[in-house]
């Protein structure tokens, strides 16, 4: 007989709420129900109601992890709309400010990761290099987390000569160090036995789901937007993008790990390709009739912003896709079929990110069922 | 008469509760202490887990409504009860221990074994799914180490001439050195030492009670006074599982002279319980927690076979 | 053999991380943007400061028509500092606002 383990709202693998409705039997997983909106807050809806210039510091606080990347995605989408082009020296500082925030959002997952599976002490060492870039945040944009490098029609700050030789010092350590996490990840037997089999997605259910970022590369689905749909300056890049074959839990975590080593290159060739010049030009107020969308490659996949004007300085309709939110149905695959133990680290595998999820409601069968469950729990309350 | 006093002294100062709690304690402060510089940050204080335990026997006692409070009241009662009572069968001053007539290597395992049992019932008595989760998991596990840790022991017995007191080994290594010194009892030292850290509860083998996962396994429940005296039983657990590991293999409480300065048993004894807990230390930090079935093959084939080996070998030569 | 276990040796002899806050501070970097000081000899009271705030925590008072900024809805973005034309903004490198009462935390 099948019996129900609540994984949330408050759950310590959980950051954030969501609530999971697991069904065991012993330890086996037969059955996952997935429920979120915990966390909506109405952002769409804000971001109507403020002018564009305004609505860029909004779009950068959807997430905490992800920000750069979201007001780089508006931005975007917004510039395509009003058809301005942003100078070449801004787009390399939105190349740095994009590729700084991948460091440390790899890194932060990592730490999670390894909590998930008990292994706190390198939980604890990835925090202290992922000091290391938001160290760097605070020196070029002055600000750790919401740095607002991007502004509409250019960068917002300057990046100087001085903080170079520091942020190439502080690169060189970075990258010592995740070479060495990579080497202890795969092959540690303790680590090895946890993530190896566990959580696999198939190529042809990454697909078939639509799962993006490094979930989908993780199980060999080629797909990047920094190189099959180009933006700000990855079209002058070169870099590799990291697909593995294997689709389980430590092929994620070497796809990420990965990844921030080819961050790494990609700032140092920004920086030394980086054309002097302005940083912005001139946005006008008010915004022509027009309708355009934007993507970027946030560090879980693939995010996109879809901005509609209709001449005032505010915007008709944003609608945001975010990348979380379409990895969320790959997770059922990965569950069904292990074991209770492995619930928080296959979770965590996909990279949630709840506040990026939750702006929306869902409006399908899971809230049919909803609304009929609460009425249910209203009625046993009521007794 | 005073016989009865001397018992009654012995199980409240000096080694019962007074004494095990302080030293349990305070090795419980040095592992954290220890385990946050080997995470490149300042861990707590040495003290804080003295400040822990008062902290919660200062909160409000709730038992939860769907838990069957019998159980669940008397669960902690009898762990401490049982790990405490151990301190009285080990030699800890000198080869004789405070009860000598029923210090026996059968009942201390008897013993060890009771705060296991009721961890499990009171995690089935808790009424939440995260205890009834944790609970299967203890008594599996519990089968795995369990088997690890007789054979080592028992080896160690069969080396001398098959008496099960502890005394008697304990005078044995005094003359004829410390039993790991034997190349034979070699792997069933390492045998024991892994099957310690998982009968401690601790990573590699912290299923039970994974924090992550299931909250806080059969303790998800308890608060106030009664996750009190858990901690304290456990971490008395820790002193006593040492303690009864140094004696079968590390010598025992063995008075040492080095250097013209006089070292009295009981020093020498503690010094080589905190080098077992600092061994278990550095154990939890370099690996991550496996799972249950995972840990079940892994003490079944690994630890099982050392211990095995030596018997054979002690048995044979 | 584990690879973490030279690590995890080697960090017990080594000075911690931990930056010991507050006995012991952080240089702060000259980009950062900490709260908005105000110069108000500076300002005309051309009001384009509560018009670009993102947040309009930005007031301009009654009687003397300069700008005070209520720092329980500033975010610190920096726009007061960019925009205004007189330069009567500037970035502090003040962080530390923790108050008791979140009214009385203005900025003026």
């Amino acid at each position: 007989m099948t019996f129900i383990v609540p994984i949330g709202p408050q759950h310590p693998a959980l950051e954030e709420p969501a609530h999971f409705r697991i069904e065991v039997k012993g330890e086996e997983i037969v059955g996952v129900d997935l429920r979120l909106g915990y966390n909506h807050k109405g952002i769409e809806q804000a971001l109507s109601d403020r002018s564009y210039a305004h609505g860029l510091y909004l779009s950068a606080r959807v997430c905490g992890i992800c920000n750069s990347t979201h007001s780089l995605a508006f931005t975007r989408a917004v510039e395509s709309v009003a058809g301005i082009e942003c100078p070449d020296r801004a787009r390399y500082i939105r190349v740095i400010d994009a590729e700084l925030e991948r460091i440390h959002s790899h890194l932060l997952w990592a730490g999670i990761a390894a909590h998930e599976i008990g292994f706190t002490t390198l939980f604890m060492l990835f925090w202290r290099d992922r000091e290391l870039s938001l160290d760097m945040r605070e020196l070029l944009f002055g600000h750790r987390i919401y740095a607002s490098g991007t502004y509409l029609g250019g960068a917002r700050v300057d990046i100087k000569e001085k903080d170079i030789p520091q942020l190439i010092r502080t690169l060189a350590k970075l990258e010592k160090s995740v070479k060495h996490y990579i080497d202890v990840c795969t092959s540690d037997r303790t680590i090895i036995a946890r993530c190896s089999g566990v959580g696999v997605l198939k190529k042809k259910d990454a697909l078939e789901l639509c799962a993006v970022g490094p979930t989908a590369r993780a199980s060999g689905v080629d797909f990047d937007i920094r190189r099959d749909d180009p933006y700000a300056a990855y079209d002058e890049i070169s870099f590799d993008v990291i697909v593995e074959r294997d689709g389980d839990v430590l092929a994620k975590v070497v796809v990420r790990l990965r990844e921030i080593l080819e961050s790494i290159g990609i700032i140092r060739q920004a920086i030394d390709a980086m054309p002097k010049g302005a940083i912005r030009t001139k946005f006008p107020e008010n915004v022509p009739e027009n309708e355009a969308v934007g993507r970027t490659e946030a560090p879980r996949g693939e995010l996109m912003y879809y901005v509609r004007s209709n001449g005032t300085n505010k915007p008709e309709r944003v609608r945001i896709r975010t990348p979380s939110y379409a990895n969320w149905p790959s997770a059922k695959p990965m569950l069904v079929g292990g074991t209770i133990a492995e619930i928080p680290i296959v979770v965590a595998s996909i990279d949630p990110c709840y506040s990026c999820t939750d702006r929306v409601t869902i409006v399908d069968a899971e809230t049919g069922k909803f609304r009929i469950m609460t009425k249910e729990e209203l009625r046993r309350l009521r007794r | 008469m005073i016989e009865a006093l001397g018992y009654v002294l012995a199980f409240f100062v000096f080694p019962g509760i007074l004494f095990a709690s302080a030293v349990g304690l305070l090795f419980a402060g040095i592992d954290r202490k220890l385990t946050g510089h080997m995470q490149h940050r300042i861990g707590p204080p040495i003290w804080q887990e003295f400040l822990d335990v008062g902290k919660l026997f200062g909160k409000e006692d709730i038992t939860p409504a769907a838990a069957n409070s019998f159980v669940f009241n008397c669960a902690p009662l009898l762990c401490f009860g049982a790990v405490t009572a151990v301190m009285l069968l080990l030699p800890i001053n000198s080869s004789q221990p405070v009860l000598t007539s029923v210090a026996d290597l059968i009942v201390i395992i008897y013993l060890l074994n009771i705060p296991a049992v009721c961890m499990m019932l009171a995690g089935y008595a808790s009424g939440c799914p995260f205890g009834t989760t944790g609970s299967s998991r203890y008594v599996v596990q519990l089968f795995g180490y369990e088997l690890a840790f007789i054979t080592a022991a028992l080896s160690v017995a069969a080396k001398v001439g098959w008496s099960l007191s502890l005394s008697s080994i304990v005078s044995y290594q005094a003359q004829n050195g410390w039993m790991v010194s034997q190349v034979a009892l070699i792997p069933a030292a390492i045998a024991i030492l892994i099957a310690a850290q998982g009968k401690l509860l601790r990573v590699p083998f912290d299923i039970p009670e994974a924090e992550s996962e299931i909250v806080h396994g059969s303790l998800t429940e308890y608060s106030g006074p009664k996750l009190a005296i858990l901690r304290i039983a456990y971490n008395i657990e820790l002193f006593v599982v040492a303690a009864v590991v140094v004696n079968l293999f590390f010598g025992g409480p063995v008075p040492h002279t080095i250097g013209g300065v006089y070292i009295p048993g009981v020093v020498s004894f503690l010094i080589k319980c905190f080098g077992i807990v600092v061994l278990s230390t550095v154990i939890r930090n370099i690996a991550a927690r496996l799972r249950i079935d995972q840990a079940l093959k892994f003490f079944w084939t690994f630890p099982t076979l050392l211990a095995a080996i030596s018997l054979f070998l002690v048995v044979v030569t | 053999m584990p690879r973490i276990l030279p690590d995890v040796l080697k960090n017990l002899f080594r000075k911690p991380a931990t930056v010991k806050y507050p006995k012991q501070r952080r240089e702060l970097p000259e980009n950062f943007r900490g709260k908005p000081v105000i110069d108000k000899e500076k300002c005309i009271s051309c009001g384009l400061c509560v018009k670009i705030c993102p947040d309009n925590a930005i007031t301009l008072d009654e009687k003397t028509k300069k700008p005070r900024i209520w720092m329980g809805l500033c975010m610190m973005c920096g726009r007061c500092a960019e925009l205004c034309p007189r330069k009567v903004f500037t970035m502090s490198k003040e962080f530390e606002l923790a108050t008791y009462d979140k009214y009385k935390a203005i900025s003026e």
